[in-house]
C-alpha cells in the first residue's frame, strides 16, 4: 500500500501526498495497537484453520463412529465426539471454512451494493436522496434476524441465498455510512472541478469521491463482518444456514445443545469459543482500524 | 387328563370358528403365551377364558403388571409437549393432545402395552365368519360425567361422527376403507354391530386406545370439548388452558373403580430440554416422552425411572421407485446393504430399539414372518449390484426434517451413501417445510428423489402398509406401483387366524425386501420418564399414559 503511495508521490500528484503519508501513519498506528495485533493474530488463525485445517487435522470431520458416540475429552480425542461420534476437535477446526467463505462474501456483497446506494445517495442529493433515504429507513426499522428468516423460509435455505439474503440485510447500513462520507466530500474543490471537465456522474462518484472515501468504509465492512459472523451463526443454530453434515459452528451448536443438560458440554463449548473468538477479533480489528483511521 | 379335556370342551362351547381356532393354534404349540393373548384378544376371547386355556395348556398365566403401588391420594404432575389446535376429539391429530382426551374418555377396548386387547367399555367383541361384521357388547353400568349412563345410541353416534367425512375427522386415515358413515349399528340398548366396507381381521384395533380419536362421548355431543370435556374416563375436567395445561379431579363414579390419584396435573412444554429440567428439578413427576438423543442424563440416572416399551415407531427413506437414480431396485437394495443398522440401534438409541428388515413388519407384531433373512450392511454385494444396475455412482439430495434424531441419522446416510459411490447433499427443513401440503407437487416429502418421514407406533401395521406403499396410497412417497403388493396387502388386511396372517406377511416382507422402496432401518422403543417415587403409571406407545392404577410418594 504505502509503495503504491510512494509512486502516486513521485508522479508529483501534490494533492494525493498527504493521503499517502497518512496510509504510513495508519499502519504504524495500528501496529502499535495491542488491540489490533490480538484481533488480526485471532482472524489469522481462523483464517488458516479455513483453508488449511482439512489437510492436518486428526480425523476425517464427517467420519461417524457409532461406537464411540458422546466420548468426553481423551488424548484420543481432544474435545470429545459428538452424537453420532465425529471428533470435535477436527469440526471446530474444519468448522471455521463455512463462516469464513460466508461472512466474508456476505460482507463483501453488502459493502459493494452498499457503497454504490450511498454513493449515488449522496452525489445526486434532493429527491433520489430522500426516497432512498426513507426507503432505508423502513429496512432498517425492521430486525435484522426476522427479515433474513422472512427470505430464507421464502426462498429455502442454501449457502449462496444466506450470503445474498446477509448481503443485501447489511446494504443500507453500508449505504448511509457511505452517503455521509459523499456528502462531506461533495462540496470539496475536486467534485466541482470534475464535473466541469465534463466527467460523468459515474466517473464522478466512483473514480474521483470513491478513492477518497475508503477509510470509512473500510471500517465499517469490517464492523460489518463481525456482524455478520454472528447473525450467519444466528441462523445456522435456527436451521436455515447451512446444511449437515457441515462441521459450520452454528449448526454444531444447535445439533448438540439438547445433550447439554446430560453434561455434554465438549459437544457444544468448543464451536461456541471459536464463534466468541471470530467475532472478538474481528471487533478488535475493526476497533483498530477506526481508532487508526480517526487519528 | 381327562379333566382338562373336559375344561377345554367347556371353554370351547359356545364360541365361534375363529375364536376355537386360536385356542387350538395354542393347544397345537403354534402360538407361544402372547401371541396366544393378542390373537386370542383380537377376536373376542376374555382374559378369563384365555387365563383357562393357557392354564391347561401348562402355560403360565397373565401376570399382573400393576402389582406395585404406592400411597393413594395426591396430585401427579405430567410433563408434555403443549397440543397444537383445540383439543376436540375428532380432529387431535397428535401425542399431546391425545393425552387430554385418553384422562376424561375411555375406548371400547384397551391396546395394552403387549398389544394384547382389553375389555374397556365393550366386554366382548366377535366377528361373523368372513370378517365383515363385528359385534360388540357393552358395559351396562358406564356412566358420563354429567351423570348419564352410557348406552348403544352413544357408542354408535361417537363411532359415525368420527367415519363422517364431513367432520373433519382425523381418524378418517383408519376408517377410510375400512368402516363407513352409517356402518355402526345399535343391535340393542347394550350391544353394537361394525358394519364393515371390505372383511378385516384386526378391526377391534380400530375401535381401541391406537385409534386415539375414538373416545365415546354422549351422543348429543355438539363441539367446544374444551369447555366441559365430557367423557366416562377416570378423571374430570378441573380446568383447561390452551398453550399452559390442564388439570383433572378423580371421577368417583368410574365403571373401573375409584382412581387412586385426587388430582392430575399437566403442564405444556415447548420442547424436551425444559421436561427434562423440570422432572431433574422435582417440578413435574412424569413426561410423557423422552428421546434418547437429548435426555441422556435421565438414563443411568437413580433419580429417575424410565419405563420402556417396544413399538413399531420408526423412520421411512423411502427412494423413488418410477423415475431418477433409484428406479432401478439394484440400486434401492444397494443403498439399502449400506447401513450397519446393529450400530445404528446403539449409537442412536442405546440400543433400545428394534432391528428394521425394509417392510412395516415390525419384530413386535405377531403376524411378522420371523424367517425372513434380516438384511445387513454389505458393502460388497452393493457395490455389485450398483455395477450391475449400470452406475458408479450419482448425485442426490436426501430431504428430511429437523426433529430428533433425524437429522444424525441423515449425516450417517450420507457417510453411508458414499461407501457405494453415491454423493449425497442433505437438505434438512422444519416439518412444516417438508410436510407441506402433503398432496404431490406442493410437498417436499412427497415430491423429494430420497427423503426420510417418521412415524408413529400403531397397534397393527394396516396403515403403514396402504398409505406409504400401495399403489394409490395417500403417503406414497416412494411412488410404489406394484400389483402383487396390493393384492397382498388386500389378503393380509381380511385374514382373520394368525396363520393366513403370518402367510400372507411372510409374501409381502420377501416382496419388500426385493423391491425396497423405502428403507426401514430400526423401530425405536417408546420411553416415558418419572420421578422415582411414582408407580402404577401404564403407558402405550400411542403416547397414552393411564393413570387410574398411579400413585406418587
Amino acid at each position: 500500500m504505502s509503495a503504491a503511495a510512494e509512486t502516486t508521490t513521485a508522479d508529483g500528484n501534490a494533492a494525493k501526498t498527504p493521503a499517502a503519508r497518512k496510509e504510513r501513519t495508519t499502519l504504524a498506528i495500528l501496529l502499535r495497537s495491542p488491540a489490533f495485533l490480538v484481533g488480526a493474530a485471532i482472524v489469522l488463525f481462523w483464517a488458516f484453520c479455513a483453508a488449511f485445517a482439512p489437510y492436518f487435522v486428526p480425523y476425517d470431520p464427517l467420519a461417524d463412529d457409532l461406537l464411540n458416540t458422546l466420548a468426553p475429552p481423551s488424548a484420543e480425542h481432544w474435545f470429545g465426539t459428538d452424537q453420532i461420534g465425529r471428533d470435535v476437535f477436527s469440526r471446530v477446526l474444519v468448522g471455521a471454512r463455512d463462516i469464513l467463505t460466508i461472512a466474508p462474501l456476505a460482507t463483501l456483497l453488502g459493502t459493494t451494493v452498499g457503497t454504490a446506494v450511498g454513493l449515488v445517495m449522496g452525489y445526486f442529493g434532493g429527491w433520489v436522496d430522500a426516497i432512498i433515504g426513507r426507503l432505508i429507513e423502513v429496512l432498517l426499522s425492521l430486525p435484522l434476524i426476522i427479515v433474513a428468516l422472512m427470505v430464507l423460509v421464502a426462498l429455502g435455505p442454501s449457502t449462496p441465498t444466506v450470503v445474498v439474503v446477509v448481503g443485501l440485510v447489511f446494504t443500507p447500513l453500508v449505504a448511509r455510512t457511505v452517503r455521509a462520507a459523499v456528502l462531506s466530500e461533495r462540496h470539496l474543490d475536486y467534485v466541482p472541478a470534475a464535473a466541469v471537465r465534463g466527467e460523468n456522474a459515474l466517473h464522478v462518484m466512483f473514480v474521483e469521491i470513491l478513492p477518497n472515501i475508503w477509510p470509512p468504509i473500510i471500517v465499517e465492512a469490517t464492523v460489518r463482518l463481525g456482524y455478520a459472523i454472528f447473525t450467519i451463526a444466528s441462523l445456522s443454530f435456527l436451521g436455515f444456514g447451512v446444511q449437515p453434515p457441515s462441521p459450520d459452528w452454528g449448526l454444531a451448536i444447535a445439533e448438540n445443545y439438547g445433550v447439554l443438560v446430560g453434561g455434554f458440554w465438549w459437544t457444544v463449548v468448543p464451536a461456541t469459543v471459536a464463534t466468541a473468538s471470530l467475532v472478538v477479533g474481528v471487533n478488535l480489528v475493526a476497533e483498530g482500524l477506526q481508532r487508526a483511521v480517526a487519528e | 387328563m381327562f379333566r382338562a379335556i373336559s375344561t377345554l370342551a367347556a371353554l370351547r362351547f359356545g364360541r365361534t370358528d375363529v375364536q376355537n381356532h386360536v385356542i387350538d393354534e395354542l393347544l397345537a404349540g403354534r402360538l407361544d403365551r402372547r401371541s396366544f393373548l393378542r390373537h386370542g384378544s383380537r377376536v373376542g376371547l376374555s382374559m378369563a377364558l384365555m387365563a383357562a386355556a393357557m392354564k391347561t395348556a401348562g402355560l403360565s398365566t397373565i401376570g399382573s403388571a400393576l402389582a406395585q403401588s404406592g400411597t393413594p391420594g395426591g396430585t401427579i404432575r405430567v410433563a408434555l409437549i403443549a397440543p397444537s389446535g383445540t383439543i376436540d376429539p375428532v380432529t387431535v391429530a397428535d401425542q399431546y393432545g391425545l393425552l387430554v382426551l385418553q384422562q376424561v374418555g375411555d375406548f371400547l377396548v384397551l391396546d395394552g402395552p403387549d398389544l394384547v386387547l382389553q375389555p374397556m367399555l365393550a366386554t366382548e367383541w366377535s366377528p361373523n365368519e368372513d370378517g365383515t361384521v363385528w359385534t360388540f357388547k357393552l358395559r351396562d353400568d358406564v356412566k358420563f360425567h354429567d351423570g348419564r349412563t352410557m348406552t348403544a345410541d352413544d357408542v354408535v353416534a361417537s363411532i359415525d361422527r368420527l367415519a363422517d367425512p364431513e367432520n373433519g375427522s382425523n381418524a378418517l386415515s383408519a376408517f377410510k376403507g375400512v368402516l363407513s358413515k352409517g356402518g355402526t349399528k345399535k343391535v340393542d340398548d347394550h350391544t353394537v354391530a361394525f358394519h364393515l366396507d371390505a372383511p378385516n381381521g384386526n378391526f377391534p384395533y380400530y375401535l381401541s386406545s391406537d385409534n386415539y380419536n375414538a373416545i365415546i362421548l354422549p351422543a348429543d355431543y355438539s363441539g367446544n370439548f374444551e369447555a366441559e370435556m365430557v367423557g366416562t374416563g377416570p378423571f374430570k375436567l378441573e380446568r383447561y388452558t390452551p398453550k399452559v395445561g390442564a388439570t383433572f379431579v378423580k371421577n368417583p363414579d368410574y365403571w373401573g373403580g375409584e382412581p387412586k390419584l385426587d388430582r392430575v396435573e399437566m403442564s405444556f412444554y415447548a420442547d424436551q430440554q425444559p421436561q427434562v429440567l423440570a422432572l431433574l428439578g422435582g417440578q413435574v413427576d412424569v413426561v410423557q416422552q423422552v428421546t434418547v438423543q437429548g435426555s441422556q442424563s435421565l438414563f443411568d440416572n437413580p433419580a429417575v425411572k424410565i419405563l420402556e416399551l417396544r413399538s413399531n415407531a420408526h423412520r421411512q427413506i423411502h427412494m423413488k421407485t418410477q423415475s431418477g437414480p433409484f428406479a432401478d431396485k439394484r440400486v434401492r437394495q444397494a443403498m439399502a446393504l449400506t447401513l450397519d443398522r446393529e450400530r445404528l440401534i446403539q449409537g442412536l438409541f442405546r440400543g433400545m430399539a428394534d432391528i428394521g428388515n425394509d417392510s412395516p413388519f415390525a419384530p413386535v407384531f405377531p403376524s411378522t414372518d420371523s424367517t425372513v433373512e434380516q438384511r445387513a450392511k454389505n458393502i460388497e454385494k452393493a457395490k455389485q449390484l450398483m455395477a450391475e444396475a449400470g452406475t458408479s455412482g450419482f448425485d442426490t439430495t436426501f430431504t428430511t426434517m429437523s426433529i430428533q434424531e433425524l437429522p444424525a441419522l441423515a449425516s450417517l446416510i450420507k457417510n453411508a451413501a458414499a461407501e457405494i459411490g453415491i454423493n449425497v447433499t442433505l437438505k434438512i427443513e422444519d416439518p412444516g417445510a417438508y410436510y407441506g401440503s402433503a398432496v404431490p407437487g406442493k410437498s417436499d416429502w412427497l415430491d423429494s428423489e430420497f427423503g426420510m418421514t417418521d412415524y408413529g407406533h400403531r397397534g397393527i401395521p394396516n396403515v403403514f402398509l396402504t398409505a406409504p406403499l400401495k399403489s394409490d396410497g395417500t403417503w406414497n412417497a416412494a411412488n410404489f406401483q406394484n400389483s402383487e403388493y396390493d393384492k397382498l396387502v388386500e389378503d393380509y388386511v381380511a385374514a382373520l387366524d394368525l396363520d393366513a396372517q403370518k402367510d400372507a406377511a411372510g409374501k409381502i416382507q420377501r416382496l419388500l425386501l426385493d423391491e425396497t422402496p423405502i428403507i426401514f432401518p430400526y423401530f425405536y422403543n417408546w420411553l416415558t420418564a418419572t420421578a422415582p417415587n411414582v408407580a402404577g403409571v401404564q403407558p402405550t406407545a400411542m403416547g397414552q399414559l393411564f393413570l387410574k392404577d398411579a400413585t406418587v410418594g
